[in-house]
């Protein structure tokens, strides 16, 4: 095993008591520092991939290597190494931005500046608010400040953009651009494929618990015109969406 | 120790969104709060004075002495009406008994006073207080009557006051209020808030990070338990302060019982929040847990009202034994290892509802 792989999975299965299998032997690897994305339709296994790789999913067989630490027999040892960004997470009521921040620091043995971190995401302004007060892309930027408390190898985030309007959605890109320059690697899960050829190093395209395809996102694009493929409509220089940003700007309507 | 940091973290957020929930503040200090007024207010002004209404007729020296003695017995509060007007307050309730000192009363012939009679009537619904003055009236005449004819007495009562534990309905009541109120914290805190943070994602988020769950739980019951012995104190005290409650026992002993009782229906809590998928469900099941309790268990009144088939069970409820341990540390003095069937009770309404919580309890 070379050093710049930090997460290695092999023959991953999650078979539910009900008989349904969710994951059917799904095996990636992801190199240090990458931005890895899990692409694929809603039921495809990319949340329970995530969860059993996190710790918070028991898995059935298969084996999960984290920063060397093997996932499966040390979930807590792989607890304080790693960021986890869950789907719909919400945080307590009645305590403000800093407080969570320190908590979360407190809850991993670790201490850090809340200012510093909120500033980070942009919410220094926030500090003194509730997540109640906050916006969706607000939320969605301080939860992955949650991530970032225990200074982690690896920051797992599930549908970060989901729900979010095109500006926060790009505000949020460049928050990821940013962990990512820090030298944290981030394994997101995504069905927009705008993000994921923007945002991600490799990408794992996942269908009925199986993964289908692995590579980047520009080689991936090069294999299937190299089938033959052709788009069925029509290619412009330039997509709705810029259009929408060209004319509502770039800047965030938090 | 860097658990034991971990954890204090904990409990110091936990504490701080506890508190700033104005609900709790409510439920668990005003409301009680309230309701202690209510019963303090209602309890004391029990043993009024008896209302005696005089009516004089003589003018003797005698007679004078007399009305100044009545008016020196403590227990009398004294209006002098005439004999009409006496008549009618009687009448009307608004007086106990009517004193009427006849017009020879103490005039004296050859060193003896004219035989007399002083007439006192009372309401017949009401015979207590009279009878108590008749008794007080009777003594005041023959001493009189040994003072201006100069007899030495033959036979004499000597009276000393003692000072006994007045323990009234307020004494009573408190330790079962405070009660209920570690009840209702126990069960409804508990309950709503998991339920809540199990269906927002807030306790997988917790799940996320290296903190065992176990210790999560944990952090939550010491912020509950920090909160109920602020409430007791709260409590103890204003009655205290405000209505004279008595605390003949330890305070030790009694807090001990506050926290038995809390750690009790936390367990309760914990089952229904484990249980309960939605938030919907809370509220009905844990009133029909704890609205049976709060009748059946003497918080209000004692259970000795109750028929006997009745009483074999109530004995045996969860708050009978906490409410019972109170009142006899508060009210009594017992010391807590004096009570080992209210120790047993509550260690086994423990044992049951903790096991309960175990079985039922879900992360998701």
């Amino acid at each position: 095993m070379s050093s710049s792989i930090v997460l290695q999975v092999e023959n991953l299965v999650k078979t539910y008591d009900n008989g349904v299998e969710a994951v059917k032997g799904v095996s990636f690897n992801v190199n240090r520092g990458e931005v890895f994305g899990i692409l694929g339709p809603n039921g495809a296994g990319k949340t329970t991939t995530l969860e059993m790789i996190e710790g918070l999913r028991p898995i059935t067989s298969g084996t999960i290597i984290l920063d060397g630490i093997n996932a499966v027999q040390h979930p807590y040892k792989i607890k304080e190494r790693i960021g986890i960004q869950l789907q719909s997470s919400s945080f307590f009521q009645n305590l403000r931005l800093n407080e969570l921040i320190e908590m979360f620091a407190a809850l991993y043995g670790c201490k850090v500046d809340p200012l510093k971190l909120l500033d980070d995401v942009g919410l220094k302004d926030k500090a003194r608010a509730m997540v109640k007060e906050l916006s969706g892309g607000q939320k969605q930027r301080f939860s992955i400040a949650t991530t970032l408390v225990n200074n982690p190898v690896v920051v797992f985030l599930d549908e970060p953009t989901t729900g979010l309007d095109p500006q926060a959605r790009r505000n949020l890109w460049e928050l990821i651009g940013q962990i990512r320059e820090r030298g944290t690697t981030v394994v997101l899960t995504t069905h927009y494929m705008d993000e994921a050829q923007s945002l991600c190093d490799r990408i794992a395209i996942m269908d009925d618990g199986k993964i289908v395809a692995l590579d980047s996102p520009g080689q991936l694009i090069r294999q299937l015109l190299a089938r033959g493929f052709t788009p069925r409509t029509e290619v412009h220089a330039a997509t709705l969406e810029d259009v929408f940003l060209d004319l509502t700007g770039k800047t965030l309507r938090d | 120790m860097k658990t034991v940091k971990s954890f204090v973290a904990m409990v110091k957020a936990s504490l701080k969104m506890f508190m700033r929930n104005k609900g709790t503040i409510v439920f668990s200090l005003l409301l009680p709060m309230v309701m202690l007024s209510v019963f303090g207010f209602l309890s004391s002004n029990s043993g009024p004075a008896i209302r005696l209404a005089i009516t004089n007729h003589s003018t003797t020296e005698m007679a004078a002495e007399f009305e100044k003695e009545l008016v020196q017995v403590g227990a009398f509060s004294i209006e002098t009406l005439s004999e009409a007007e006496a008549a009618d307050a009687l009448g009307k309730g608004h007086v106990d008994l009517h004193v009427i000192v006849p017009e020879r009363f103490g005039e004296m012939k050859d060193g003896r006073p004219v035989p007399e009679q002083i007439e006192t009537r009372f309401n017949n619904g009401k015979p207590q207080g009279a009878q108590i003055a008749n008794l007080v009236i009777s003594q005041i005449v023959n001493s009189l009557d040994r003072k201006f004819t100069g007899n030495a007495p033959m036979l004499s009562i000597k009276t000393t006051g003692v000072t006994v534990n007045d323990l009234g309905y307020f004494d009573f009541v408190l330790p079962g209020i405070l009660a209920m109120t570690i009840m209702q914290l126990g069960i409804f805190s508990v309950a709503f808030s998991f339920v809540a943070w199990k269906l927002n994602g807030a306790l997988r988020r917790i799940q996320a990070t290296p903190i065992h769950p176990f210790q999560f739980v944990l952090a939550q019951a010491v912020v509950r338990l920090i909160v109920v012995i602020m409430t007791a104190t709260v409590l103890v005290g204003f009655g205290a302060w405000f209505f004279d409650f008595h605390m003949m026992g330890s305070y030790i002993d009694f807090a001990l019982v506050c926290i038995i009782g809390a750690l009790i229906f936390l367990g309760v809590g914990f089952s229904i929040a484990g249980w309960a998928r939605e938030e919907t469900q809370v509220a009905p099941v844990a009133n029909l847990v704890q609205l049976p309790l709060l009748l059946l268990s003497g918080i209000f009144f004692p259970a000795e009202v109750f028929p006997k088939w009745l009483q074999s069970i109530t004995n045996f409820l969860p708050l009978t034994y906490v409410v019972d341990a109170m009142r006899k540390i508060a009210n009594e003095g017992t010391s807590l290892w004096e009570l080992p069937g209210d120790l047993l009770g509550m260690c086994v309404w423990m044992a049951v509802t903790y096991t309960i919580a175990v079985k039922l309890f879900r992360w998701e």
